[in-house]
């Protein structure tokens, strides 16, 4: 009998440290760091030029990862959800970079020169490269 | 003569202006998807690129790895498992507004839309309708919509979660 507790509660002990390891993992893990990354430095005309040209292998280049990209901001918007966005501009008029910060940069201007580093989500042609999750380096 | 054909010129360049469309446009829409059976299955993309013609076409872009979860570890399941995001980055829709004699784009107020297209998501295209507003402020229209996607009509298989997500679009355009 004392035997047969013993089993039930080694086993059950198991169950609830295994689950709670799981739910940890699940909820406890963190959102990327851009900061902490390594980053690929490229230009805005270099990265739009790179995906018009061939998307697929752009995609295998610079998708998810974390890309440094210095350049004159040619525009700074408000998203819905607060969040500050900035442009650069490429030889194509009506294609940009377009960068969301995670964290506040505080005061940009239009025509100042920034470096901005952020992770890739990809390419929306006649668009966009869309940068987000992003800090400003300086 | 030269009078003549100055005058058929500028008429004509008169005509073209007049027919010339209006395209608003906006690089930061906002879709939300959500699901009824979990709320922390929730994810939002501020990076939508939408396009609304004055004669009714509508796009929208959006790339899948600009979802943004509460939970890191969802988000990755949802790009590695569900969406395959290293494989299907985007997804586009094309459509047209059906009703669009119900809207003046030169006059501010609301309008009930329906926009019918091809939605494609996951390397499948569906066909779908989905009804929502369209504001016109101060000549800028905003876009808000909400309907059902089914995972299974884009071969998403996300069973373990959830068969369906609600989704959320609001549109800026400028």
């Amino acid at each position: 009998m004392q035997k047969w507790i013993k089993i039930v509660l080694i086993v059950s002990g198991i169950f609830l440290v295994a689950g709670s390891v799981v739910v940890n993992i699940i909820y406890n893990k963190p959102h990327r760091n851009v900061m902490k990354e390594q980053s690929v430095q490229l230009s805005a005309q270099k990265l739009y030029e790179a995906f018009r040209t061939n998307e697929a292998e752009a995609n295998k280049l610079y998708l998810d990862k974390a890309i440094e990209m210095t350049g004159e901001v040619s525009e700074i918007i408000i998203n819905q959800d607060g969040k500050v966005v900035i442009n650069f501009k490429t030889n194509d008029p009506l294609f940009v970079i377009n960068c969301t910060f995670k964290t506040n940069p505080g005061e940009l201007k239009s025509g100042q020169t920034i470096t901005f580093k952020g992770i890739c989500t990809g390419y929306i042609p006649d668009a966009n490269v869309v940068i987000n999750e992003g800090v400003l380096v300086k | 003569m030269k009078l003549f054909l100055s005058l058929i010129i500028s008429t004509l360049f008169l005509v073209s202006n007049t027919n010339a469309q209006k395209i608003f446009a906006t690089r930061n829409g906002k879709i939300t998807f959500s699901t009824l059976s979990d709320e922390d299955v929730k994810a939002v993309n501020n990076e939508v690129t939408s396009r609304l013609a004055d004669n009714g076409q509508m796009t929208f872009s959006l790339l899948i790895k600009g979802f943004k979860f509460k939970y890191a570890e969802m988000q990755e399941h949802f790009n590695d498992q569900y969406l395959e995001s290293s494989k299907f980055p985007r997804a586009d829709f094309k459509g047209t507004i059906v009703n669009l004699k119900d809207v003046n784009f030169s006059n501010d107020g609301s309008y009930k839309v329906s926009v019918t297209g091809d939605l494609t998501m996951h390397g499948v295209t569906k066909n779908i309708t989905a009804n929502g507003t369209l504001e016109i402020k101060a000549g800028k229209p905003v876009a808000a919509c909400q309907f059902s996607l089914l995972m299974k009509d884009f071969k998403v298989d996300a069973s373990s979660v959830t068969d369906k997500v609600t989704v959320d679009i609001s549109c800026q355009y400028q």
